[in-house]
């Protein structure tokens, strides 16, 4: 330590902005609820989910345009994913289809946007599901089925039918074809 | 509908065209090698879960010995699962009950009558669906199910299989909130004013972020999570603390609220009915695993007036409370009081216009009706009304506005995103199908 006597305190003091302005600037919760990760903080992503359930319905529009734009970004971890197609639920429409129709045919994404894809009223999202059947496999197919089967779409009948009695497909798939088909026979009936 | 349309297991089988496969399945018990009574006098059950909840069936089950028999029990956690059936196998002094790891090869044994639905809150609705399928009756613990969605699927399966299909709100078999709904039910408070359910609060909590760990061995992680979104293991999010976390229950909501919003319904005759507003505020973590509310309070509002509020009661257990112009009637499992003894006393006469059923035992009341085919105290037609309550409150804290609720349609008048949140896409490769 040096014995030199050290010289008066400025006079300046930081002042109440300058201590903020050294926290740094908040990220923007639209941007970073697409980075989470499991297990990690997840407060941002809660900001915009208490935003989302606040939109009043002339608002949804615009709050689907925001969560479809984080989808697309190119640092959307999968819980980041999970979390943008759970807040679709709540708000998206057709324009919300064309981006889930591609990530429901991709196995690794096919959960989050079948989640949120089956929540979506029409026939846009009816016939993405619809059309994702010959894009999987195995369980996620399975899962894919039920979701089909459950919106009533009579239309996939021969197509269930066929997969039912495909020897190829896996015992899981022709069995949800099975039961598919029974659901919407029961749904007709 | 009818309570003597409900099939025996035998009949159903027979009906089904699964009879053959009865024919050629073994004897369940060979009566003369353990003295027992012969087989087909015995009710036969599986319990699914070998969980918290399941210790408070196992022992009643095993209460019955000459009348009931475990044959199987389910988990996907190997030493629970295998834990339980030593546990049964010793209590019996056999070895016959078998452990199973997938609840489907449990529901598709013909020897089994009845099958005990104890899984997480996620499970009930297809677990039970699927054991309704194979011929079986059920208990199903509480919550009903998670959504409202899973709960009218598993009513219509009831009814479309014709099974005897218990709710696990015991309070319906318990003398004290019995006389209290029968009471109410017959004006002995005057007109009624409200009703104030208060609930125990969250006794598990944990820190704003969590470290995913290694899935122990014995356990299938995978089928614990069965219809719920994946995430990665971690010891927190699993065994019991699971109905703190949205994805797999909604809390004291459903927890505790099964219990005492039951009775709220019962009182007021809305067991085929229910509520058509709700109003809350919950306090939900803004991060961390946990993320249903840590304080409840909601309100709903039936078409006769009366307010049932729910209230998280942060110095004690749970309670149900009737206020009328009389005065009031406050009860819990241990203890009931009123605003005068007057009303005790009147609370116990008999001669009462409107008698509600009458059940001192939950579990007896459902193996009486496996037997004679009698609709159970708690119906799943009545669970699934009170779960639906459950449901209403959470929705309602999850979105903080009014909500109109139409209980003959059940569904949200006017607002596109609470009708939303009814149901949920299940992970591959469950559907409510």
């Amino acid at each position: 330590m040096s014995d030199k006597a050290s010289p008066p305190a400025a006079k300046t003091t930081r002042s109440a902005v300058d201590r903020k302005s050294s926290a740094g600037t908040t990220p923007d919760p639209w941007e970073a609820c697409v980075r989470i990760e499991y297990g990690g903080d997840r407060s941002l992503a809660w900001s915009v989910r208490e935003e989302i359930i606040a939109t009043p319905p002339q608002g949804h529009a615009g709050a689907e345009a925001r969560l479809l734009k984080a989808l697309a970004r190119p640092d959307c971890t999968d819980a980041g994913r999970a979390f943008v197609c759970q807040m679709l639920v709540m708000v998206a429409g057709a324009t919300s289809v064309p981006a889930l129709a591609a990530l429901v045919r991709d196995a690794k994404s096919t959960e989050a946007a079948r989640y949120a894809l089956a929540a979506i009223p029409g026939p846009e999202a009816t016939a993405a599901l619809r059309d994702a059947l010959g894009a999987l496999s195995g369980p996620a197919k399975a899962g894919l089925i039920g979701s089909i089967a459950l919106r009533g779409d009579a239309s996939v009948r021969y197509a269930l039918a066929g997969i039912k009695d495909n020897p190829s497909e896996a015992a899981i798939v022709r069995e949800a074809a099975t039961r598919a088909l029974e659901h919407l026979a029961n749904a007709k009936a | 509908m009818n309570p003597s349309t409900l099939l025996s297991r035998r009949d159903f089988l027979q009906k089904t065209g699964l009879a053959t496969a009865v024919a050629a399945a073994p004897l369940i018990l060979p009566s003369g090698l353990r003295g027992q009574n012969a087989p087909s006098k015995k009710i036969t059950v599986g319990i699914i879960g070998c969980g918290n909840i399941s210790d408070s069936h196992f022992p009643a089950i095993l209460g019955y010995p000459e009348s009931v028999r475990i044959l199987a029990v389910c988990d996907v956690d190997k030493e629970r699962r295998d834990e339980s059936a030593a546990m049964v196998n010793k209590s019996y002094g056999s070895s016959d009950c078998k452990a199973y790891a997938d609840f489907r090869e449990l529901n598709r044994r013909s020897d089994i009558d009845a099958v005990f639905v104890c899984t997480p809150d996620h499970w009930h609705a297809l677990v039970a669906i699927d054991a309704m399928r194979n011929g079986k009756d059920v208990y199903v613990e509480k919550p009903l199910t998670l959504t409202i969605q899973e709960g009218r699927a598993l009513v219509d399966a009831a009814r479309k299989y014709n099974r005897v299909a218990q709710h696990g709100t015991q309070h319906r078999s318990m003398k004290r909130f019995h006389d209290v709904a029968e009471f109410v039910r017959n004006q002995g408070l005057g007109k009624l004013d409200r009703i104030e359910c208060y609930i125990p609060p969250n006794n598990r909590h944990c820190g704003a972020t969590w470290t995913p760990e290694p899935v122990p061995a014995g356990l299938d992680w995978d089928m614990w999570l069965g219809p719920a979104p994946w995430r990665p293991y971690t010891s927190l999010g699993c065994h019991y603390n699971f109905r703190f976390i949205s994805e797999c229950a909604y809390g004291q909501v459903t927890n505790w609220g099964a219990h005492y919003l039951d009775i709220g319904q019962w009182a007021l005759d809305m067991d085929n009915s229910g509520p058509v507003s709700v109003e809350g505020h919950g306090e939900f973590p803004s991060s961390g695993l946990f993320t249903n509310s840590t304080k409840v309070d909601f309100t709903v509002r039936y078409a006769n007036g009366v307010p049932m509020h729910c209230r998280t009661r942060h110095d004690g257990g749970g309670t149900v409370r009737f206020v009328g112009e009389r005065g009031w009637l406050d009860i819990a499992r241990n203890k009931m009081s009123a605003s005068s003894n007057d009303l005790l006393r009147e609370m116990q006469a008999s001669g009462k216009k409107i008698q509600l059923p009458l059940s001192n035992n939950h579990h007896e009341n459902f193996f009486d009706c496996v037997r004679t085919r009698k609709m159970p105290i708690a119906d799943v037609g009545i669970g699934h009304r009170t779960t639906t309550v459950c449901n209403l409150g959470q929705i309602g804290m999850v979105l903080g506005r009014k909500l109109r609720w139409d209980p003959a349609k059940e569904e949200f008048i006017g607002d596109d995103m609470a009708n939303r949140l009814r149901g949920r896409a299940m992970r591959s490769p469950w559907a409510l199908i």
